[in-house]
């Protein structure tokens, strides 16, 4: 008995660590504000700012995308973007965004938008796109 | 009033959504009627409620057949008043990819399980004996929660599934729709997602749903067992099962990888996506079953994990299937399915079983043959649980993570995936994978009961030690090094295909028994080398070192790997001279021609291909990128484009004048015979003849009207050779010409004047203006050793065949 025992409690010791892991990985829902204070990766969920300039160039460089975001709170950022800009990404209505805050810009390393489905309103779908992938 | 609409087909609608009703009406008789003959103590009624069941299940097989016919058909012939039709399919699809389209839907989806379980039925009362009447009671009534998906009808205000066969004017609204003659303004379909137009789409979803359908079949033997108290027996019969459902559905998650890494263009060939994730939990909870499953078998320990996870393997399919399905992922994935608002329904389908599965735990627990005893630590039936324990272990930590969208939806939390999904599940996993292997490779020397312990580790330490000198050569080889956990997955890896080799060896010698687990092993093991190689030595070849600088820390960590290529000027990369060199129209698809040369040391051509990544510029998703790949034995070129400059876009070769000369350059007139050559910077034109039977589409001639075509053959210096056929016309005394235009080297030909009395004829000449804004900007990614990977997987699958062989003919013996 003592050796099933033994493993039970072993088990039982890395679910728990399992689930300290996930909480500890797992990210927020923020806003710009709350980036600013952060150090670490988060998302963010917003708009497209869209009369504000969109930079993509890539004659001058293939990976630098930038555009301005409001988040849900209204607030206003510049987002920069290492990576070439997703086609349609004026269409988007929805994007959330992943990184953190670089002195004034939000550098993103993954874009993910919605864009609103050219047939049938009540769906949508979902376009995600990751920068430079780091191995 | 009711408006009479023309045009609409509605038999074969009317028939499917019959059959639909049928088919769940029949699966439920079923259900009742085994459950009737499973616990009618006399042997006669057990025997009458068995045969209504099985008439009434013969009826539902017909019935659903019936159902795939109709849509089918509905598809096929393109009858886009049907919703279903008309949101996954369109006319130009090629028919292997309306068979796609079948299944791009939920609805679809559902009917291909049901009909996997339909076909798995019927080959369970061929065979099942004795187990029929219990086994099929759950079988049909799984059957009968996935034909209420299908069902689509309102019941006390809530609607239940979503039938395949609705009208497109009662699911979507639209003014069109009060038009009688609707109809003639749905000229298309909304299409199939262009990332569906592969080969690998047609063949992947069915073999995956064989393997969740199939996965019922254990879970209904374990049931079914405690529910007639053959508290034993049930294992024999379900091991073969088992294997056969992990064998599947390993084949068919492998084959959703292969498909990723060749059509979709992120890079890789797993990505711990939650779509993913919710496919290999069932596999690795079955793996880990079938593996106690033995240890019980031969030695009488382990039963009630044994039982627990053959029990929860079928829960966590629906588990998945809810995942997938319910539109609770949203922002967490990419691949799942919209929303159809049947979460409530799925939820529903996995409590009935997870609530009979306690209730009959409960029931019989006293009854269950549960050993006091503590395993022997030298024995086999103490490492395959400790293996399957570990592997339930990787199976939860995947769980944990992939719920989260799962946990804000109950709990109202807002907590997001991790930020990094790669890196939070291989700190998991890769250590977990490390055990496995070691596991796997010893335990093969250890006996069920016991084992000589210095007899054990005398055989272990030779291939531990020789493993040692592998390892190192394949490290040093490859260049694993940089993480010291990666030194230790391939130790273990090569640990365990040696001593499951030395089994092997042995097997062929006379114990063919044992051949199949060895050899699964051995390709499990060689997968996972593989899959970490290839994933962690990726390396993007297309780096950038053009623009704007931001520094050391931030170029650390996000390589620069979209670079700019422009038409016709080489770009070194590696060891490869990169050069892009235009592109062409085939279909929706535009296919750029990027060529690859590889120099030797003297600058001497090795080795040189072309690629041609192509993208389609969808309506409705924008730039949709597909990769293509050159092979090689030891190493893939993966190469996808990731913005291309917007072009015009004109109908090429449609037959008549394009207007005036937009984008060509002042046309140059030859005179020419047959025979006669023109040359031009990049090759030859040559007149190879004359055809006096041209086909005209839409030109009647009438006598004394002649058209006539010059084939002229176009031979580039690069290699590549074109046929134009430009076509003189008279008609009616006058005369007007059709010219043609090859758009891959932007060539328009004109043939403008005959002269008959030299036999000769006058040709235009025309090329296209060099375009200024001709460029792609692509990503280019090398993979090394990723065969180990595909190849692994196959020695995989041949060693779940050889063991389904074995328990099988077990089964044959001793029933």
């Amino acid at each position: 008995m003592k050796k099933n025992h033994l493993i039970g409690i072993l088990v039982i010791a890395v679910a728990i660590a399992v689930i300290i892991s996930t909480y500890a990985d797992s990210s927020t829902y923020a806003d710009f504000r709350t980036a600013q204070k952060s150090d670490s990766e988060l998302h963010v969920v917003g708009q497209l700012v869209k009369d504000k300039d969109l930079i993509y160039d890539p004659l001058t460089d293939a990976n630098y995308f930038s555009f301005y975001m409001v988040d849900n709170n209204g607030v206003e950022n510049k987002v920069v973007f290492i990576g070439s800009k997703p086609q349609d990404f004026e269409r988007s209505e929805q994007i959330v965004l992943t990184g953190k805050m670089k002195g004034d810009e939000f550098h993103a390393s993954k874009i993910l938008m919605k864009c609103p489905s050219k047939y049938t309103e009540d769906e949508v779908e979902i376009i995600e796109v990751t920068a430079n992938s780091n191995s | 009033m009711e408006i009479q609409f023309v045009g609409e087909n509605l038999l074969p609608g009317n028939i499917g959504q019959f059959l639909v009703v049928l088919a769940f009406g029949t699966a439920l008789l079923s259900t009742i009627a085994y459950y009737f003959s499973t616990t009618n103590t006399n042997e006669l009624e057990s025997n009458s409620w068995k045969n209504i069941a099985r008439w009434s299940f013969r009826i539902h097989s017909f019935a659903l057949i019936g159902i795939v016919a109709a849509l089918f058909y509905i598809i096929y012939n393109h009858y886009f008043e049907y919703y279903y039709a008309w949101a996954h399919s369109s006319k130009e699809l090629p028919t292997h990819y309306i068979i796609s389209c079948f299944w791009e839907g939920q609805e679809g989806s559902f009917l291909l399980w049901g009909f996997w379980q339909l076909v798995i039925g019927n080959v369970l009362i061929r065979f099942a004996k004795s187990w029929e009447s219990s086994v099929m009671t759950f079988v049909c009534l799984s059957q009968v929660f996935i034909m209420s998906m299908l069902i689509g009808i309102e019941l006390l205000g809530q609607r239940i599934g979503s039938s395949p066969f609705i009208l497109l004017r009662d699911a979507v609204e639209g003014p069109v729709f009060s038009r009688p003659d609707y109809l003639a303004f749905i000229t298309d379909g909304n299409g199939l997602n262009p990332l569906l137009q592969n080969y690998w789409m047609v063949i992947h979803p069915p073999t995956l749903f064989f393997g969740f359908a199939a996965m019922i079949v254990p879970f209904a033997y374990a049931l079914a067992g405690v529910w007639t108290q053959r508290y034993k027996e049930w294992i024999q019969p379900a091991l073969p099962w088992a294997l056969i459902a992990v064998m599947v559905l390993g084949t068919g998650i492998i084959m959703g990888s292969f498909w990723a890494y060749e059509a979709l263009n992120f890079g890789g060939f797993w990505a711990w996506d939650p779509v993913e994730n919710a496919s290999i939990i069932p596999w690795l909870i079955l793996i880990a079953a079938v593996h106690v499953m033995i240890a019980y078998r031969s030695t009488g320990h382990s039963y009630f994990t044994t039982l627990f996870l053959v029990y929860i393997s079928f829960i966590s399919v629906l588990y998945a299937s809810f995942l997938t399905r319910s539109g609770v992922l949203g922002e967490a994935s990419v691949h799942s399915f919209t929303d159809l608002g049947m979460s409530g329904q799925l939820i529903f389908y996995i409590l009935a079983f997870l609530i009979i599965g306690i209730f009959l735990f409960v029931k019989h627990w006293k009854n269950f043959p549960i050993t006091e005893k503590d395993e022997q630590t030298y024995s086999r039936e103490f490492w395959l649980f400790i293996g399957a324990l570990i592997m339930t272990i990787s199976c939860l930590q995947v769980l944990a993570s992939t719920s989260i969208p799962v946990y804000n939806a109950i709990f109202g939390t807002n907590i997001a995936p991790p930020t990094d999904p790669i890196q939070h599940y291989n700190k998991w996993q890769l250590p977990i994978a490390v055990l496995i292997m070691l596991v796997s490779g010893f335990s093969q020397y250890l006996k069920f009961k016991n084992t000589d312990s210095r007899k054990f580790y005398i055989s272990i330490a030779i291939p531990a030690v020789l493993a040692i000198f592998i390892t190192a050569g394949f490290v040093y080889i490859t260049g694993v090094y940089e993480n010291l956990m990666y030194i230790v997955l391939v130790y273990a890896s090569t640990f365990s295909i040696l001593t499951n080799v030395k089994i092997m060896g042995e097997a062929f010698k006379g114990n063919f028994k044992l051949a199949g687990s060895a050899v699964a092993h051995i390709g499990f093991a060689i997968m996972l080398v593989g899959a970490l190689v290839a994933a962690s030595q990726s390396e993007a070849i297309s780096l950038n070192t053009a623009g704007v600088d931001f520094g050391k820390d931030f170029d650390a960590k996000n390589k620069r790997e979209n670079i700019l290529l422009w038409k016709d000027e080489p770009v070194q990369m590696e060891r490869y001279m990169v050069t892009y060199l235009g592109d062409s129209t085939s279909g929706p698809n535009i296919f750029y021609k990027v060529n690859y040369k590889e120099y030797d040391k003297n600058g001497k051509l090795k080795d040189e291909f072309n690629l041609f990544p192509n993208a389609q510029i969808n309506p409705k998703m924008g730039l949709i990128a597909s990769p293509d790949t050159r092979h090689y034995m030891l190493h893939d070129v993966y190469t996808h484009v990731t913005s291309v400059p917007k072009k015009e876009v004109h109908s090429p070769d449609d037959g008549h004048d394009h207007d005036g000369n937009e984008g060509y350059l002042d046309p140059v007139d030859y005179t020419i015979a047959v025979g006669d050559t023109i040359r031009f910077k990049d090759g030859r034109i040559v007149l190879l003849g004359t055809n006096t039977n041209v086909p005209l589409r839409d030109l009647t001639l009438a006598p004394g009207d002649f058209a006539l075509g010059l084939i002229m053959q176009v031979n580039m210096f690069s290699g590549e050779q074109y046929t134009l056929e430009p076509v003189l016309v008279s008609k009616g005394g006058t005369e007007f010409s059709l010219p043609k235009v090859e758009d891959a080297i932007g060539l328009r030909l004109n043939f403008s004047q005959i002269f008959p009395e030299t036999k000769s004829y006058k040709v235009m000449v025309q090329f296209k203006e060099p375009d200024p804004q001709d460029y792609i900007i692509m990503k280019a990614i090398v993979f090394p050793y990723i065969n180990l990977l595909w190849g692994g997987t196959i020695i995989m699958v041949i060693g779940f065949i050889l063991a389904i062989f074995r328990r099988s003919k077990e089964l044959k013996t001793t029933l």
